[in-house]
């Protein structure tokens, strides 16, 4: 939204916008952020023993956004 | 809605985050069958008229019908099976027809520049769909040190991802046990399609 590093061109951010944006992503959105990421935790612990790839970043950054 | 940054140290614009959400609600979906909290979550989500936000209604309204049991029963006869499951989400199976083969082997130095690597826990191999995507959610997100550019991100789907899932999504849409996953399967290929496009957009 507003200042980015993030070079995304006009074109690539209009296409996103219609293509996920405009679709429930508000909806997944929401939850993944809020809900799921209250919760980040617990899919990884579970994606874990299913050969979910933790790496130290990985933790770190969900320990980060535990917070 | 406030929006709680996924990872506060980065600032990534809301088209960028959407996908990193896509992919990370899909490398879940795709890892480990879900749980009571994710089943509700998927209830919850709505979409709009757009292809991916009927993908998404559709996915409420199976996730609605059905219980946890049966959401583990349906991951388990897809992924798992009793001596393997109805499909294999690997890239190598995908690509050669056996797993562990060279494309395991470059997606891993691919990893390697990027300095990830497998958890010593991980039972599965690197390049199972959901690790892939949980690598993709990963580069967006700067989880492996900085933000990873578009340019090295589209190298990352085009020689690892784009080669052979959106094949695994077709299969999964039409497989024989896919009830929740024939939505999954729907959204997976959209996504990949809107990956593909998107990324040839900002190339």
């Amino acid at each position: 939204m507003k200042n980015k590093k993030s070079k995304t061109s006009g074109a690539r951010r209009e296409f996103l916008k219609t293509a996920t944006l405009g679709v429930g992503a508000a909806a997944v959105a929401g939850t993944l952020l809020k809900g799921d990421d209250a919760k980040a935790n617990a899919p990884l612990k579970s994606l874990e023993g299913a050969g979910y790839s933790e790496t130290e970043h990985v933790k770190k950054y969900y320990e980060l956004a535990r917070m | 809605m406030e929006a709680i940054p996924l990872s506060p140290q980065f600032d990534v614009s809301e088209e960028e985050l959407s996908r990193a959400r896509l992919y990370r609600l899909l490398s879940r979906l795709l890892g480990a069958p879900a749980d009571d909290e994710l089943l509700l979550f998927l209830r919850s989500l709505k979409g709009d008229d757009s292809p991916l936000g009927q993908g998404l209604a559709a996915l409420s309204g199976v996730a609605d019908r059905l219980s946890v049991e049966e959401v583990a029963q349906e991951f388990n006869d897809l992924f798992i099976g009793v001596i393997k499951g109805e499909l294999l989400p690997y890239g190598s199976h995908y690509l050669t027809g056996f797993l562990n083969e060279k494309p395991l082997a470059e997606l891993r130095d691919a990893m390697s520049e990027l300095g990830i690597a497998r958890s010593d826990a991980a039972s599965e191999t690197e390049d199972h769909i959901a690790s892939l995507f949980e690598i993709m959610h990963g580069m967006i997100m700067g989880d492996y040190g900085k933000p990873v550019s578009l340019a090295d991100q589209f190298k990352f789907f085009k020689d690892h991802v784009e080669t052979w899932s959106i094949k695994f999504f077709e299969d999964l849409e039409a497989a024989k046990s896919a009830r929740l996953f024939m939505s999954v399967g729907l959204i997976g290929r959209l996504f990949m399609e809107i990956e593909g496009e998107a990324f040839k957009i900002a190339a």
